[in-house]
């Protein structure tokens, strides 16, 4: 039997030029949907559809998603101030989802990542987040694999209908392409819109840069405070070694890695 | 005689199925898509396009062009007057003799083609090509034979039955070859539809010497994008795809087949004509596709149909991402065939349609469209390269004679200095010069070759709106790529943006202002110097000669390399082909620096930072790579004001 | 060993001159174990440094630079260690809960940063009650699950401890977990909780507890203080100031590790933890290759280019050392490696911790690969080449000599690891 799958796609934001495009995480999660059940993939995105929406940057977002080979895709009509989280479970129970995909984080507004959680504390659903990948759905059950750092993984079963945030480890989302991205269909549908009350209240800013934390020593004495001046800084220029002897060398970069701690 | 008539009949007879075969392969051709061409101009123009303009390519053959115009020239004329003599039995001693002389003539053409056939360089197809000269032969003796009692040398009614009947069996034989064979598909075909191409090219500015480079758009917002099957393609490049006489010139000269990639331009065009006339590439018998990887494409396996996808059983993908874009087999093929619109129409199809681009094209594609520049920098750093140039910027001065365009290599710690080196020299001469900063773009060169016409599009149209807010006189980039799109390929998109503005070539400005004394130059004494023209330039823009004249004012004596002008090899970096990368048993680039290595040069001077980059990518030791700003500007003796 | 502990001036002496001809020999012969608390043979990261002449504690800041560091003195005990000042609280008025990755049973700097905010964040609400005239004491609570290998909660600032040792708290069991801080939260209903916003598990569980508690939490922020949180938002781009919500999930260097004080953590109670239906299981780890991990995702990589002319140590060097192989174009097109292996413009954009370059000379293509690589190390024969611009350590060799010691040091070590995966100190290395 084919799971009922729905991949959710947002408006990503390219880290460089700020602008819209297709999100990292959500173009994996269509991709998964995609192989898990290929054309009976559903996919949805909670947003502005009004007037404005031909031409604008969403559409030609929403196509980059659709170019990924949908002949639609669905629009939870919501405002930009919306709390999409009601409509976005609405939709979910009424089309009897199994498994729900998404990314672990949005690339734009709050990026809190709350939204899966919430979703699957209002519809009761397990959620497993940073999933890699998908094995198989047997049974009422998916085995899943989880992305733990630096290619490590973690296998886990879960049991339907679920709720997975897909991890940046999860396979590459495929290219879109131009033609099937212009000709898909948008559904549009009304769900039901609440404000969301809280977010009015914040201020937003451009990032400020963090200083990086130097080691800090606390300095109790002269002589410790001008040792903490004028200690050479990590980073800079490297450090060569010509005349030493080959074991020496190998030492050296044997000391770097365990300081490092890729040896152990 | 009872079998008088025989010879005529068979003649009908031939002619009739002759023209028959026409008629099917006009409408194999008029399967494609609409192309406007004025028949009738076309068809009036055709004998001087064969005699000029593809002469003029056959000419870098000599044996083979004397050759050709002997036998073809021969041909022609005999069979006009066979069907005189022998069909319509206009009784003149005068027209047998001329057919006579134009058989001998034919027959020494033929001899001559036999002896290249009798050890054919690989380029060469075999097959049903080395029975060719022999029908030749065997045309011209027949008639030759058949014409001498018309011409009065030989009583009427010489022979027996047995001379006719053999005769006879002859004329079938030669004929078959010459006019059957002509429309229903065999060697001859080349002069049927080669005649018809030069009436109907596509790309009617090439004649007379002109040039016309600059990719056609794409039709956007239609059902399909780009070319899927054979007849999304226009009709007229059916029609050209048809010519194709089995030369293997672009073979000899592609890069890419040179390296072992999966292409080979010759073998591409036949099959696309499996495609357009439906079939398997059995009967092919050049030289394959090279197969580095061993995938191991049995010849027979490639099948077609008009109405298949061509990438679906017909041409794998590889063979059409590993074009350069170079042109050298455009510029080498004598029935002016244009093999890189037909690669670029195909990858359209496989990126707009499939998205299915290899490699980092996908990535690039993304990063195009998000932030302008293929690497995906922040737009906003893109002058940062001249912070210390003290360079205007047009938002702010909005006029300027000169308007650089400084192209992606804004981004590229390497293409900075040439670009730095450059603005330096302009400097010198007191060039009123601006740039557009930040408000440049990707020139959308890379993207329209790696099929993404939408993209390219869009960056032309709003790289124009751009341009448009401002006044000058002129563009100059150092950027070849950048160049042609700017001069030969944003024309199409409506602006009056560039309407009587002169775009140039740095070295083209360059060279003018040397010439004008505006820059001193001191001699340079750095050893043997070798200068690679870049395709975008040369062969896509004519530009050949003011690099070289910079450098002679300098005092540089070109050592040039074999393949240079229009024969130049390719580095490998164009038509997104780093960015696609497939595989080859060599690298391209690795080629182009034996090339140079051959002339001993101790430098390898280069007009576009592309080419420096793919070259200065050939691992040590070889030459140093300099652009020719670079090396001027070290020359450069700055007058004290 | 002898129980008496004996100063040694001279020793001592000499540790703190390290210009002295004896300083390596002093320093290094006391690089040994050190009894712990519970009298077990450890080695205790905090005896970095030495003790300086006034009795206070300084850190030996040439560390790395080949020179071993560790306890002067004869005495294996810390005896000669001042004693932190405990901050002790008898009766707590309010609680910080802080939930620690613990990421191998051990506190990360991530765990230690956040202990520490919670910490500045317990001392602003108990001057805000002072200024009310109001006494109130809070206490940092550690809620820890599983596995604990953390010997220096104390140090860390863990004023009380909750520990759930369960087996059904092991491993992934994120729904148990949930349910623990949700019974937490009744208990105790803390002022905040606290959790790193990281991908150990920390926001994983702190998303779920916000999700049942219908809080809204303030995730990725880094400047916090009682009234008012700034978080990122938008991949990094924006800055959003709010109020302090209750639940914080929380970036690296948010806050300041505790340093200078002692903590009781003092086991506090909890219930039992009910865990009512389960629907994720774990299956455990999976096994992973070094050399299966994706190039992208690699945190160490051993790197070949044209200068290996010995492929077949490479490979062996690369499995000693656990490392992932990569490769420039050079050797992907030599027919080397495989295409899948190269590193670089038009390979892979990888991202590794620690790139050792064996052999690559470090054209501008290869470079745009290694972009974001912390620790670049060059083997190279020419000390003049791009790689060994941009490596931290470069060392100018022969590929395959220099490959050949270090495997032999590499195999050594592992000869000298213990099975409990602890290193023993390596001073003797130095002594020759
Ligand atoms: C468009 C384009 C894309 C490219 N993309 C990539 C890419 O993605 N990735 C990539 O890697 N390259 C790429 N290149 C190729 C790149 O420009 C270089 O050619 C390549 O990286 C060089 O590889 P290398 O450093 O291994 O070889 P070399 O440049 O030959 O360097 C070999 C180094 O080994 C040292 N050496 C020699 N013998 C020894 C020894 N016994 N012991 C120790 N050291 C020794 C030498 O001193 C030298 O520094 C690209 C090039 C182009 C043009
Ligand atoms: S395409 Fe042109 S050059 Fe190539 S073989 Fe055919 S005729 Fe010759
Ligand atoms: S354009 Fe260049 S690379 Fe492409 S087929 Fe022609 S010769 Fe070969
Ligand atoms: S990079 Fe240079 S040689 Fe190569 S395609 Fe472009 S212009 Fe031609």
């Amino acid at each position: 039997m084919q799971p009922n799958v729905i991949s959710l796609v947002s408006i990503g934001r390219h880290p460089q030029s700020g602008r819209a495009r297709r999100s990292e995480q959500d173009g994996r999660a269509l991709e998964l949907g995609l192989k898990l059940s290929g054309s009976h993939l559903q996919v949805a995105h909670a947003g502005a559809y009004d007037s404005t929406f031909s031409g604008s940057a969403e559409e030609t977002v929403l196509r980059q998603y659709a170019g990924m080979g949908l002949k639609q895709m669905t629009v939870l009509k919501q405002s930009s101030d919306a709390d999409v989280i009601p409509s976005l479970s609405h939709y979910l129970e009424s089309q009897s989802a199994q498994v729900v995909l998404l990314g672990v984080r949005a690339e734009s507004g709050e990026s809190s990542g709350m939204v899966p959680y919430l979703l699957a504390e209002s519809l009761g659903w397990p959620i497993v987040s940073r999933v890699a990948d998908i094995v198989s759905i047997e049974n009422g059950e998916a085995e899943v694999l989880l992305a733990l750092p630096r290619g490590q993984r973690r296998s886990v079963t879960v049991t339907l209908p679920f709720i997975a945030t897909v991890d940046n480890a999860a396979p590459e989302p495929r290219q879109t392409a131009y033609g099937p991205g212009q000709r898909a269909q948008f559904n549009a549908v009304d769900t039901p819109e609440v404000l969301d009350e809280l977010r009015i209240n914040w201020v937003e800013a451009p990032a400020k840069p963090r200083p990086k934390r130097l080691k800090v020593i606390k300095a109790k004495t002269a002589a410790e405070r001008f040792k903490a001046a004028t200690a050479k800084a990590q980073g800079g220029s490297g450090k060569v070694m010509k005349n030493e002897s080959a074991q020496e060398k190998a030492q050296a970069i044997f000391d770097l890695l365990i300081e490092e701690k890729v040896i152990r | 005689m009872i079998f008088d008539w025989l010879p005529s009949v068979l003649i009908a007879i031939v002619l009739m199925l002759a023209v028959v075969g026409a008629v099917r392969r006009i409408s194999l051709w008029r399967a494609g898509q609409p192309s406007p061409v004025n028949i009738i101009s076309g068809l009036m123009a055709m004998p001087k396009r064969y005699l000029h303009d593809l002469h003029h390519v056959v000419e870098r053959d000599k044996y083979m062009s004397r050759t050709h115009v002997a036998t073809g020239g021969g041909f022609v004329l005999a069979m006009f007057l066979v069907l005189c003599v022998h069909l319509f039995g206009v009784d003149s001693k005068l027209l047998a003799w001329a057919l006579l002389a134009s058989l001998v003539m034919m027959f020494t053409g033929a001899i001559f083609v036999f002896k290249r056939r009798r050890n054919p360089p690989s380029r060469l197809s075999k097959g049903p090509w080395m029975r060719l000269p022999k029908s030749l032969m065997t045309f011209a003796v027949t008639f030759f034979v058949l014409t001498l009692p018309a011409a009065g040398i030989l009583p009427d009614g010489t022979g027996n039955v047995l001379l006719t009947l053999v005769l006879s069996a002859l004329i079938l034989v030669s004929l078959g070859e010459m006019l059957f064979g002509m429309t229903w598909g065999g060697p001859m075909k080349h002069a049927f539809a080669g005649a018809l191409h030069l009436a109907f090219h596509r790309r009617q500015e090439r004649f007379g010497g002109g040039r016309s480079t600059g990719l056609k758009p794409a039709d956007l917002g239609v059902e399909v994008h780009g070319v899927s099957k054979p007849t999304d393609f226009k009709w007229n490049q059916l029609l050209g795809f048809d010519a194709c006489v089995q030369c293997g010139r672009c073979e000899a000269m592609c890069p890419a087949f040179a390296a072992g990639q999966p292409l080979n331009p010759k073998k591409l065009i036949q099959d696309m004509v499996v495609g357009l006339a439906g079939g398997t590439d059995a009967n092919y018998a050049g030289s394959h596709y090279p197969d580095p990887q061993g995938k191991g494409r049995e010849p027979g396996s490639a099948k077609g149909s008009p109405t298949e996808v061509i990438t679906a059983g017909l041409v794998d993908a590889e063979t059409l991402w590993s074009c350069t874009t170079c042109r050298a087999c455009v510029e080498e093929c004598p029935m002016m065939i244009e093999h890189v619109d037909a690669i670029v129409d195909m990858r359209r199809f496989l990126t707009m349609e499939k998205g299915e681009t290899p490699n980092k094209g996908a990535e690039v594609l993304d990063n195009i469209i998000a932030t302008d520049n293929p690497n995906g920098y922040a737009p906003g750093s893109r002058t940062n390269w001249a912070a210390d140039q003290n360079l205007n910027v047009m938002r702010d001065v909005k006029k300027a004679e000169v308007l650089f365009w400084v192209s992606d290599g804004a981004f590229d710690m390497r293409s900075q200095r040439i670009l730095r080196s450059f603005v330096k020299l302009l400097k010198a001469a007191n060039v009123d010069v601006a740039i557009l900063g930040d408000e440049e773009r990707d020139s959308g060169d890379v993207a329209r070759r790696l099929g993404d016409d939408a993209t390219f599009q869009n960056l032309a149209k709003r790289n124009l709106q751009t341009l448009s807010q401002y006044e000058f006189k002129t563009i100059v980039t150092t950027d070849p790529h950048a160049f042609h799109c700017l001069r030969n390929e944003y024309g199409d998109f409506g602006s009056d943006a560039l309407d009587n503005v002169e775009v140039l070539h740095h070295t083209t400005y360059l060279n003018r202002l040397v010439q004008d004394g505006k820059l001193k130059l001191d001699t340079f004494k750095g050893g043997t110097v070798t200068y690679h023209d870049p395709c975008y330039l040369g062969r896509y823009n004519g530009e050949y000669e003011a690099p070289r004249e910079l450098l002679r004012s300098m005092g540089i004596e070109v050592a040039e390399m074999e393949r240079s002008g229009f024969r130049s090899r390719c580095c490998g970096g164009g038509g997104g082909a780093p960015i696609t990368d497939i595989p080859g048993e060599k690298r391209i680039a690795d080629m182009r620096v034996e090339d140079a290595k051959e002339t001993q040069a101790d430098l390898i001077a280069v007009g576009c930072q592309q080419c420096t980059a793919m070259l200065e990518g050939v691992v040590e030791p070889r030459p140093e790579i300099r652009d020719i700003a670079e090396i001027l500007v070290d020359q450069l003796i700055e007058e004290v004001h | 060993m002898s129980d008496i502990i004996r100063r040694d001036p001279r020793t001592e002496w000499i540790a703190r001159n390290r210009l002295h001809p004896l300083y390596e020999s002093v320093i290094n012969a006391n690089a040994g174990e050190v009894r712990g608390p519970t009298g077990l043979l450890r080695k205790n990261p905090h005896k970095v440094g030495f003790i300086g002449p006034n009795g206070i504690k300084r850190i030996d800041r040439l560390k790395g630079n080949g020179q071993g560091a560790g306890a002067v003195g004869r005495g294996k005990s810390s005896a000669n260690e001042p004693v932190l000042a405990l901050h002790q609280i008898e009766a707590p008025d309010f609680y910080i809960m802080v939930a620690p990755d613990l990421v191998g049973g051990r506190l990360t700097s991530h765990d230690k940063d956040v202990l520490g905010l919670a910490h500045k964040l317990c001392r602003t609400y108990e001057a805000d009650e002072r200024d009310q005239g109001r006494s109130s004491q809070g206490a940092v609570v550690a809620v820890c699950f599983g596995e604990m290998k953390e010997e220096s909660l104390d140090l860390a600032g863990v004023d009380r401890l909750i520990h759930l040792q369960n087996d059904v708290f092991e491993g992934f069991a994120p729904e148990a977990r949930l349910e623990a801080v949700a019974q937490i939260e009744q208990m105790y209903q803390p002022k905040h909780w606290l959790f790193p916003d990281s991908i150990h598990g920390g926001a994983d569980l702190g998303s779920r507890l916000s999700a049942r508690l219908g809080e809204r939490p303030a995730v990725q922020a880094w400047q916090v203080d009682t009234q008012n949180t700034v978080c990122r938002g938008a991949s990094s781009s924006i800055d959003i100031t709010r109020a302090t919500p209750r639940i914080l999930l929380l970036l690296e260097e948010c806050g300041d590790a505790i340093d200078e004080t002692r903590h009781e953590a003092k086991a506090l109670d909890v219930d039992a933890v009910e865990v009512s239906a389960v629907n994720i299981v774990d299956h455990g780890l999976m096994d992973v290759d070094p050399n299966a991990i994706p190039l992208a995702e690699a945190e160490f990589i051993l790197s070949a280019g044209n200068g290996i002319h010995n492929w077949e140590q490479f490979h062996d060097a690369a499995k000693a050392l656990g490392a992932t192989e990569g490769a420039s174009r050079v050797a992907v097109d030599d027919g080397f490696m495989p295409r899948f292996r190269q590193v670089g413009a038009t390979g892979t954009w990888v991202t590794a911790r620690v790139y050792v370059a064996v052999g690559i000379s470090g054209a501008i293509q290869h470079m745009q690969g290694i972009g974001q690589c912390d620790k670049v190390v060059a083997i190279n024969t020419d000390s003049g080449c791009d790689m060994v611009k941009r490596a931290a350590l470069s060392v100018i060799g022969d590929s395959e000599e220099i490959l050949e010691e270090l495997v032999k040091i590499v195999n050594a070590h592992k000869g000298q690891v213990s099975p409990e995966g602890e290193t023993l100190e390596k001073g003797s290395e130095h002594a020759a």
